[in-house]
């Protein structure tokens, strides 16, 4: 009789507990996450060029550039100069703003291409093309680049590698 | 006179229902996913409300019977037949008040199954928007909501479920064994009959 009558059924107690701590928690976890998405999504990321490939046929290089931020953003500037290699026959060039209308989307690679100026000779390994990107956000009016140094033949790392040994020379 | 009064009346009803829809609508288009989340809510509070009071109702009455204290059993059938005739006509009242429960708790089974449908629906959109089986940046996170928003109703009804049931049970088990000690005395005042 007294079992019978025992004043609550803990089993299905703890059972509901149970349940709405976690409901509660991915109710919780869904608003908290909502949220940070929202700031982020308003948060301009700088662009990374992830890989150069220069595209013979068209005589132009494509690069890969990753926009890690949550606001698209659009390059509105192509600018290049060409150093030639001990290999090539051409002279050194310049060309500046290019301009263009590229949008990278948010947290998307996006391939850009970058025509080097036609009539010159194919590029052959060695050649070098710097090429900055000028590029804008929705936040502010302000300008930003972003420079990319391209060696034919030779892979990124390598050429990072080469340009801090040559500003460590620089300083001695 | 009364005339004035009722456009002003009137006036002010339109203009009350303008501002809130218009500070609805503010909140939907700032925050989607919270408008959702309470639109769920609502929305399935509106048909979980019966199951809720119901179960709860159920549980009580039958807590409440364990505990020694019997039930209005005229309630009951009222509540079971709509109508007083309709409860007199069925015969209710010559039930006992755990058969009354048990049919009450019987009339219920379809409301649940309705109500449980419809949240798995929920459910299931928000779990193929979770997958990426289907894909959208708007719609996800507002078929998410909802789901979350419904499932506060769902867990309160689950669990008055449990409970009604689990009470109803032992209700169940004690009227029988009333039941048997009334037969037993009877079957011994029968002999004690015979006997004398």
């Amino acid at each position: 009789m007294e079992t019978r009558r025992g004043s609550a059924p803990a089993a299905i107690l703890i059972l509901i507990a149970i349940a709405s701590l976690v409901l509660g928690w991915a109710i919780g976890e869904f608003f908290t996450s909502r949220t940070v998405a929202k700031v982020v999504a308003s948060i301009p990321g700088s662009p990374i060029v992830l890989n150069a490939e220069y595209n013979k046929k068209d005589h132009s290089i494509v690069y890969s550039i990753l926009n890690p931020g949550g606001t698209p953003l659009t390059i509105v500037d192509e600018s290049f100069v060409f150093t030639p290699g001990s290999e090539s026959k051409e002279k050194g060039y310049v060309v500046s703003h290019v301009p263009v209308h590229v949008v990278l989307p948010p947290g998307i690679t996006t391939k850009v291409e970058l025509k080097l100026k036609p009539g010159t000779e194919k590029l052959k390994i060695g050649d070098a093309v710097l090429a900055t990107f000028t590029y804008v956000h929705p936040l502010s009016n302000d300008l930003y680049t972003v420079i990319h140094p391209f060696k034919m033949g030779m892979k990124a790392q390598n050429l990072k590698a080469e340009a801090e040994k040559r500003s460590q020379g620089g300083k001695k | 006179m009364q005339r004035v009064l009722w456009w002003i009346a009137f006036a002010l009803f339109v203009a009350l229902v303008v501002f809130g829809l218009f500070v609805i609508s503010a909140v939907i288009a700032s925050n989607p996913w919270t408008a959702a989340f309470f639109l769920g809510f609502l929305g399935f509070w509106l048909f979980a409300n019966r199951l809720i009071f119901g179960f709860g109702g159920i549980a009580n009455a039958a807590k409440a019977f364990l505990d020694g204290k019997v039930p209005d059993k005229a309630e009951l059938a009222k509540k079971l037949a709509k109508t007083k005739e309709m409860a007199q006509l069925q015969k209710l009242e010559e039930l006992s008040v755990v058969a009354l429960l048990g049919l009450l708790r019987n009339s219920l089974e379809p409301f649940k199954y309705a109500y449980y449908l419809g949240f798995f629906l929920v459910f299931l959109l928000a779990v193929l928007f979770e997958l990426n089986i289907i894909s959208s940046l708007v719609f996800g996170p507002i078929a998410q909501a909802v789901m979350l928003g419904a499932a506060i109703p769902t867990l309160l009804v689950w669990g008055l479920e449990l409970l009604a049931d689990y009470y109803l049970a032992k209700a169940a088990a004690k009227a029988v064994e009333d039941l048997e000690k009334g037969t037993e005395a009877q079957q011994k005042e029968g002999q004690e009959g015979q006997n004398g």
